[in-house]
């Protein structure tokens, strides 16, 4: 992926930019607001990563603002030290597809850039998800393994539905409860951990290959081969 | 800062004295202009201005009634004699009417009359005036004009009447009565103001005293509380007035303020006591592993460890800010209609799954609805807050109830456990902000839940308390904390 | 606000004027004379009432003070003693 880091911490910046590079991205990093709108609006990027925060007159929110009124639908993730809720909604308000509060780990800030950077540019309207022998039906909401019908609750449904979805994708555990739970806060304890080990041992009951993964200091992954 | 420059001696001599330091004297405004200057000032001089205008009003009624009769009666009477003196001359000519006019002259003992006969030609046949008004129109009847009597100035009316063969018969009155009566009113009137200036100025003053004595309170708490003391309050006097309401409302306000200070206070706390723990635990081990350690998955675990402390101090940092930022009720534009259920069975459905690891067993217990107005994700927090409590601190086997009933105007949420419990004494100082009691210490946590819990019961208006849980084991009594929340 | 009180005051004389009167210059009375003292005493004279008091004083000290030179006081004297003599 190409991506657009605006990032006025030079630390900050080098740091994220070469672990995207070793993720296999091409990263282009600008310090300043105006020269992030500049970029943005003149090439093409497949994501960008903006800090709420940037000096030079033009701050996070007003270049995605400006960016999203020249028809730019450009994904958006911004990166904040301003961690209150409104703040957050504030970010999502303007055009941000995701918001990732400082500090965090370079794993969660990897798994969001690739879950934003893949997502299909239009919601295919899918009835069907499929990984190996594991079907999802989204219709039906049913569950099927190798032809074997699995029982699972609505809950369970809505966090295999995203991690297939996002298959062969890092999802954190921050991630699943924002989008599957629909919570913005540290829970504090591994509650999802549960969950997903529950759901796991409904999956992987009386088969070989476990489907569900867990990826150390990052969360978990669904995908065929181990 | 530089010294002030002295004058060199060789310099100082056959030069103008060095400049004068200049003084900036303070001013002092006089006691006058700080009188004039006052509310309680304008406030009397309003009501002296009305009290003039009501005088002023009073007045012109008056005026209207004595001079505006005197006029309308000397007017009546100067037309009656005009028209008896023009039927006379109809009826008996120039003659007859030069012998009336002679007659009425030679009866005027107070000389306030003035008559005029003139023939066609403007020459004067009869009376005591030398001619007509210069500017005599004849459309015009009445004049008002000064009439000087062998030189004496006085006021006078005129009444013209220019009879049928072009000849002019003028019949006046001295209007001296109503001058005077003119006079003595605006003499009242000048007294009435000077005496209401007086009562303003008077009023101003003791206005302004027992304002300032109503206002003591006030501004001297204030006082101390700019010299840096919080404590001190408006002593209220009981009185049901304005100013009550102004010392109450400005000692709620200081409630409020010595309640974010304590806030602040918090904040600078949590930083000296829980960071400073995992700060340093972190810097240690980070130590040991530099100087100490050669084998590189040992490094490893040891750096790994650090980044886990430091995402330790990261969370309860969050946590602090989280409830600062509750505490200092900023999130209640995040109110809206809600329903607590949907809410309760998300939390419930996010706990139970851990609870049923454990062996324990959450039981819930609400009716179809419990609308409300607040905070969605705050609401939720604190629920995930006391469940995750509930989880961490029953035994396994054990039993955690979440349950919430409709009261009359309220809703009231429990969370019963089956754990160690809490003392009377503990009690109280739960939700302090980093307290844990000493049956705590072993679990892992920052010891805040409570206070956020309790910071997102005030910011909705409710109330939180504890009572005894539904423990069967003897060591395990077990604690329920209970949320009243207003429905409105 | 402060202006107010003088303007008011002024407004005062205002109220006297009455409408459909015209103000005219100064005009002078005729100016009375010894003549004209005479002429009141000689229309005294005749009248009934010209003997009794208070006519009588009044009209001789009215021509009295006409002969001094105080012929306003004089004419002012003479009429009250006309007055007088006519029982008004």
């Amino acid at each position: 992926m190409r991506i657009l880091l605006v990032e006025d911490d030079a630390e900050v910046g080098r740091f994220v930019k070469k672990g995207l590079q070793e993720a296999g991205h091409t990263v282009e990093h600008v310090p300043n607001g105006r020269e992030g709108l500049f970029m943005a609006a003149g090439e093409n990027f497949d994501l960008l990563v903006l800090d709420r925060m940037l000096p030079g007159g033009i701050d996070g929110v007003r270049l995605v603002e400006t960016l999203r009124g020249q028809g730019n639908h450009t994904p958006v993730l911004f990166l904040s030290a301003l961690a209150g809720v409104d703040e957050r909604v504030k970010g999502l308000k303007a055009g941000g597809d995701d918001y990732l509060v400082k500090p965090f780990a370079f794993a969660e800030l990897l798994a969001r850039v690739e879950a934003l950077g893949r997502r299909p540019a239009v919601d295919a309207p899918a009835t069907r998800l499929k990984i190996a022998d594991l079907e999802l039906d989204l219709l039906s909401r049913t569950v099927t393994r190798g032809g074997k019908r699995i029982d699972v609750q609505p809950r369970e449904f809505r966090l295999l539905e995203h991690l297939m979805r996002h298959a062969g994708q890092v999802v954190t555990r921050t991630m699943l409860l924002e989008k599957v739970w629909d919570y913005h806060f540290d829970p504090q304890t591994n509650v999802i951990d549960v969950h997903v080990s529950r759901l796991r041992q409904k999956l992987d009951k009386g088969f070989e290959k476990p489907l569900i993964h867990t990826v150390r200091n990052a969360g978990y992954m669904i995908r065929a081969e181990p | 800062m530089a010294p002030p420059p002295h004058p060199r001696p060789g310099h100082a001599a056959g030069r103008p004295p060095p400049h004068p330091v200049r003084r900036r004297v303070q001013q002092h405004p006089g006691p006058l202009w700080r009188l004039l200057s006052s509310t309680s000032f304008r406030i009397a001089l309003l009501f002296a201005t009305l009290f003039l205008l009501a005088g002023l009003a009073f007045t012109g009624v008056l005026w209207w009634g004595t001079a505006g009769t005197l006029e309308r009666q000397i007017d009546a009477a100067i037309r009656a004699d005009a028209l008896a003196l023009a039927e006379r001359w109809r009826e008996a000519g120039d003659d007859a009417v030069a012998e009336a006019i002679s007659e009425r002259l030679a009866l005027d003992a107070e000389d306030q009359t003035a008559y005029l006969l003139t023939a066609p030609d403007g020459r004067r046949l009869a009376g005591n005036l030398e001619q007509l008004p210069e500017d005599y129109r004849t459309d015009i009847q009445w004049y008002a004009m000064t009439l000087l009597r062998d030189g004496i100035p006085g006021e006078a009316r005129l009444y013209v009447v220019q009879l049928p063969d072009g000849s002019h018969l003028a019949v006046g009155r001295d209007v001296g009565e109503k001058l005077r009566l003119r006079a003595l009113l605006t003499e009242g009137l000048a007294w009435s103001a000077g005496v209401a200036i007086l009562f303003a100025f008077a009023g101003a003053w003791l206005l302004r005293r027992w304002l300032e004595e109503r206002l003591i309170p006030a501004t001297a708490t204030a006082a101390l509380i700019a010299g840096g003391d919080l404590s001190p309050r408006v002593p209220l006097a009981g009185r049901d007035d304005e100013f009550e309401a102004l010392g109450r409302s400005m000692n709620t306000m200081l409630d409020r303020i010595a309640h974010l200070m304590e806030g602040v206070r918090g904040v600078s706390d949590a930083i000296a006591h829980d960071l400073r723990t995992p700060i340093a635990r972190a810097r240690s081990r980070l130590e040991e592993a530099l100087e100490t350690s050669d084998d590189p998955a040992a490094l490893k675990g040891a750096l790994e460890r650090g980044i886990a402390d430091l995402d330790n101090v990261t969370r309860v940092f969050q946590a602090v800010l989280r409830i600062a930022e509750v505490e200092a009720g900023a999130r209640r534009a995040a109110f809206a209609p809600l329903d607590l259920v949907p809410l309760l069975a998300d939390a419930a459905e996010l706990y139970g799954a851990t609870a049923e690891e454990n062996g324990q067993t959450l039981r819930t217990e609400w009716p179809k609805s419990l609308p409300l107005t607040g905070d969605r994700d705050l609401l939720l927090q604190a629920i995930a807050n006391l469940l995750d409590n509930a989880v961490k601190f029953t035994v396994p086997g054990g039993t955690i109830t979440l349950s919430a009933e409709m009261q009359e105007d309220a809703v009231l949420i429990r969370v019963a456990d089956e754990g160690p419990g809490l003392s009377a004494e503990d009690r109280q100082r739960v939700g302090e902000r980093f307290f844990r009691a000493d049956s705590a210490r072993a679990t892992p946590g920052s010891g805040l839940g409570i206070s956020l819990v309790r910071a997102v019961v005030q910011l909705h208006g409710g109330m939180l308390w504890f009572e005894d849980g539904q423990g069967t084991q003897p060591d395990y009594p077990g604690l329920t904390v209970c949320l009243g929340l207003p429905v409105a | 606000m402060r202006t107010m009180p003088p303007r008011l005051f002024l407004l005062l004389p205002l109220l006297a004027s009455l409408p459909g009167t015209a103000a005219a210059e100064a005009l002078r009375t005729v100016p009375q004379d010894v003549s004209y003292c005479r002429e009141l005493a000689a229309r005294l004279a005749p009248l009934p009432g010209a003997e009794k008091e208070p006519a009588r004083s009044l009209a001789e000290e009215g021509v009295r003070l006409c002969d001094d030179g105080y012929v306003r006081t004089g004419v002012a004297k003479l009429r009250r003693a006309l007055k007088a003599a006519q029982g008004r």
